[in-house]
């Protein structure tokens, strides 16, 4: 019968506010791409890594600030991993609070972002398993 | 009629309720022994198998709610912030602990020695591959978490919006369970 009533007076004016103040899609590209980067540097650095020890070891200089990024024995360490991830999580928070605040009021075409954003997951996705990767990078290494 | 409603939509709630707690109490088994396992990274182990299972459930139950976010229907943002946040919180300790048990994996007659010795294909193909692709879905749902944060309620006013987040929490749940079934057939290949 009756329904009850509930007398917020902040309703309408949030409804309001939020009717007055746009929604930018610029903060959700931001975030959606800045992880993408980090797992791009996730990719390209585990694959610097393998080219040369001394590159293995600059990789891994990165990590060490990591508990158990060396070490040897049967408890072993993740090694250059640290440095692989290091390097990702720099990159993502750092393009992540750089594209945050220069599109935090512009909206960008999300709809055009979509496809963009799976293609790139996809492909990095596939450049991390190496039957795909390693004869491209095999070709690559002895142009080079 | 407006007395046996109640009942039974009530015994239905209890029921599916039940059903839930009971899976996921012994879903979390099957990492949960680890913990008596016996070898010395068992709280590695165990810690690692039940974020991974927790993660997974967590993840699946999301992609649940994505597929209403990308039809656009009816959304309960309250609920659906509290479970991404708890789902990122959950991937991070995926991760972290995946940190804590790849020690030992690479350790001196761990099963990295093992699996190179013997099958070379799954350290050099799965887990080259499983160690990178599991670290994805923290920073996805990090990201899906900060947005229906930063957009509040509001955010139902943007079609597109709402459907990328969807799309995240799947692409996210892919991820997750690529992790956990490599991850699954390492431990039954070697286990630490």
């Amino acid at each position: 019968m009756n329904q009850p009533t509930h007398n917020n007076p902040q309703k309408p004016s949030t409804d309001a506010t939020q009717a007055a103040t746009p929604l930018y899609s610029g903060p959700i590209i931001a975030a959606t791409l800045s992880p993408l980067l980090g797992f791009y540097t996730l990719m390209i650095s585990h694959h610097v890594s393998r080219v040369t020890k001394d590159l293995d070891k600059l990789v891994h200089s990165f990590g060490h600030w990591i508990p158990g990024s060396t070490g040897t024995g049967p408890d072993g360490s993740i090694g250059s991993y640290s440095g692989k991830e290091t390097l990702a999580l720099g990159i993502w928070l750092l393009t992540w609070a750089i594209f945050h605040v220069l599109w935090q009021k512009q909206d960008l075409p999300v709809n055009r972002w979509i496809p963009l954003f799976l293609g790139a997951i996809g492909f990095v996705t596939l450049c991390l398993f190496h039957p795909f990767i390693d004869p491209i990078l095999l070709l690559l290494l002895s142009q080079g | 009629m407006t007395t046996e409603q109640p009942i039974h939509s009530n015994l239905a709630k209890i029921l599916v309720r039940s059903q839930a707690y009971l899976a996921l109490l012994i879903l979390l088994l099957l990492a949960g022994l680890d913990f008596f396992f016996p070898t010395n990274y068992r709280l590695q182990a165990g810690l690692h198998g039940m974020s991974a299972i927790a993660s997974v459930v967590a993840g699946t139950y999301l992609t649940h709610r994505a597929y209403a976010l990308i039809r656009g229907v009816h959304i309960n943002f309250k609920s659906l912030r509290y479970w991404v946040l708890a789902s990122t919180i959950l991937n991070l300790l995926g991760a972290v602990s995946g940190n804590w048990i790849y020690m030992r994996y690479r350790g001196e007659g761990g099963p990295k020695d093992w699996i190179l010795a013997n099958a070379p294909a799954f350290h050099n193909y799965m887990m080259e591959f499983k160690e990178f692709v599991t670290l994805f879905p923290f920073p996805l749902m990090a990201a899906v978490t900060f947005i229906l944060y930063y957009y509040g309620d509001a955010i139902h006013t943007r079609r597109d919006l709402t459907q990328f987040v969807g799309i995240i929490i799947l692409v996210s749940w892919m991820f997750l369970l690529l992790g956990f079934v490599t991850g699954l057939v390492l431990a039954k290949l070697r286990f630490v």
